[in-house]
């Protein structure tokens, strides 16, 4: 991946890649984040899971500004993100997002959806976009789909094109916000599969799922949240086996 | 419970056994749009035939070409400069700066909230007495005529837009904001262009109407396709000849242009309707 950007990182080698601390995030009167202190490592794969409304999503959008906080700072590799005078447009592309409902670009095709970015904000020539289009394409199965509409694909297709969409910038960390919930079963499977590809070519990855299996078996770390306060974080097998907290077990008591 | 379902369905045996069932409607559209297309018809051959003074054509003709030119000039001048000004203007409605918005929203409750004749009026007597000293254009009617059209057909454009981009998911900003682009990049790239398929329906309408509405120009004495019809009308005391002439000057500009919305409409399809 971007071994440049890596080197130019801010300050010294001592922090996690994606750093929350003491976040707290207001919708005008309503607390969403309270207090909430997280570090994502390098290379790792951090799953969020909680209940509804307990602001995992919020969370995740805090991570790429799509959200201000109120208090606290978000750091991406050491600089801050949550900053105001931060050039968020450049953090941003290293930072990428999936969204449950795809979001991708209805008048562009697939690979056009993948080369946009890079064209018009890193300046990327046509054909050297092309060119990593259609191996990101390739990388998540679509090849044959490159000249395809978002219109004439299916949902679990766009999926996959909207995460070589996010990769196409070279991010450092990925972001998945319940990225196969508004999917039918039978695609869930397709866009899973990418998804555990990217973390075993050590991808930082951050994920908000409310698939048990997955969790359990890609993650490296579990973060569980209730009421925009993570309550327990611990490694998937110590937490789905033997959670610490009586908010955890309830929460798992509860999916089965 | 029990009891509503009954309800529904007898109603929907009312509707299937009723007078106005499919069958009875689609027959009924038919024959009633036959009808009218028959009487239409008829009348207007009965026109032709009787009512049009072809004799009088030739010599009316080069008039009526003169000004079917000079409406086609401002025509084209007034879309091209209301709908560019017209983008701006929805652009502006939706901006999160208040100043820029609230100005936007003045700007098209005035031109959409008053009448263009009036807007006309204003233009062509207004703004040269404010004028200091003597008004330095002399031919003010045609300038005028860009003028007005182009002011109050951006406010209608605009308000197209404003729709056209209201109607793009929240989700497309997203997006293009969280692979890096800026507010004027995610707008150029990625919202504009839905926005723009939209809107392209209404822009359309509003354009057809700014050609018919190039007809009241005739107050400020342009010279344009109506004032034609008045001046052979008032000479010959021939109402029919002249009509026709309008008829299908206006019809020649409206028709092609609405097929040219269709057909935009149509290449922005994006593989298919389903979105
Ligand atoms: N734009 C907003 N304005 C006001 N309140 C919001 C907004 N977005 C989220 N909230 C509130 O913030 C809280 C956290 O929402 P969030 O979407 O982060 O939860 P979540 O954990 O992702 O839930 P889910 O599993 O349903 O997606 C909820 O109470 C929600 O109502
Ligand atoms: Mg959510």
């Amino acid at each position: 991946m971007s071994d440049s950007d890596r080197d130019s990182a801010g300050g010294p080698g001592d922090h996690a890649l994606l750093e929350f601390e003491h976040v707290d995030k207001y919708f005008g009167d309503t607390h969403v984040l309270k207090d909430i202190s997280l570090d994502v490592e390098d290379g790792e794969v951090c799953v969020v899971i909680g209940p509804s409304g307990s602001g995992k999503s919020t969370l995740l959008r805090c991570a790429n500004r799509l959200e201000e906080i109120q208090n606290g700072e978000i750091r991406l590799d050491g600089r801050s993100i949550s900053d105001p005078d931060a050039d968020i447009n450049r953090l941003r592309q290293r930072i990428g997002m999936v969204f449950q409902s795809f979001n991708l670009f209805p008048h562009k095709t697939a690979i056009e959806n993948l080369t946009l970015a890079p064209r018009k904000v890193r300046g990327t020539g046509e054909a050297a976009a092309r060119q990593r289009a259609e191996e990101l394409l390739a990388e998540v199965g679509l090849s044959d789909q490159a000249d395809s509409y978002p219109n004439q694909l299916s949902g679990g297709q766009q999926q996959r094109v909207a995460i070589a969409r996010a990769l196409a910038m070279d991010p450092r960390v990925m972001l998945f916000d319940e990225v196969t919930s508004a999917l039918d079963p039978e695609l869930v499977g397709e866009v899973l599969e990418v998804m555990r590809g990217l973390a075993d070519e050590g991808m930082t990855m951050m994920v908000v799922t409310h698939e048990m299996g997955f969790a359990r078996e890609v993650a490296d770390r579990v973060v569980l949240m209730d009421e925009g306060r993570i309550v327990e974080t611990g490694a998937p097998e110590s937490f789905f086996e033997n959670p610490e907290t009586e908010r955890g077990e309830q929460f798992l008591s509860k999916l089965l | 419970m029990a009891d509503s379902y009954a309800d529904a369905s007898a109603d929907a045996n009312a509707v299937a056994d009723g007078f106005f069932d499919d069958q009875t409607l689609k027959y009924l559209g038919v024959g009633l749009s036959s009808l009218f297309a028959l009487g239409v018809g008829l009348l207007l051959l009965y026109i032709l035939a009787t009512q049009v003074d072809y004799g009088l054509i030739p010599t009316i003709l080069p008039q009526f070409l003169r000004a079917y030119g000079l409406v086609l000039g401002i025509v084209v001048t007034g879309s091209v400069l209301s709908v560019s000004a017209g983008i701006f203007v929805g652009l502006a409605r939706v901006s999160k700066t208040r100043i820029t918005s609230g100005l936007a929203a003045i700007y098209v409750q005035f031109f959409r909230g008053t009448p263009l004749l009036f807007q006309i009026f204003v233009v062509y007597f207004g703004i040269p007495t404010l004028w200091p000293g003597t008004f330095p254009v002399q031919d003010w009617g045609i300038p005028t005529a860009i003028i007005a059209l182009t002011l109050n057909h951006a406010a209608y454009v605009g308000e197209a837009v404003r729709g056209g981009i209201g109607a793009v998911h929240d989700g497309q900003m997203e997006a293009a904001r969280s692979l890096g682009m800026g507010y004027v990049q995610a707008m150029r790239e990625v919202v504009i262009p839905q926005a723009w398929r939209n809107a392209l329906a209404a822009v359309g309408n509003d354009q057809i109407i700014l050609v018919k509405d190039t007809s009241l120009l005739t107050v400020i004495a342009v010279p344009e396709l109506i004032q034609q019809f008045r001046s052979v009308n008032s000479a010959t005391f021939d109402p029919w000849t002249p009509l026709v002439l309008v008829a299908i000057a206006y019809l020649s500009i409206t028709i092609p242009m609405g097929r040219l919305v269709e057909y935009l409409e149509e290449r922005s399809d994006w593989g298919g309707e389903s979105q």
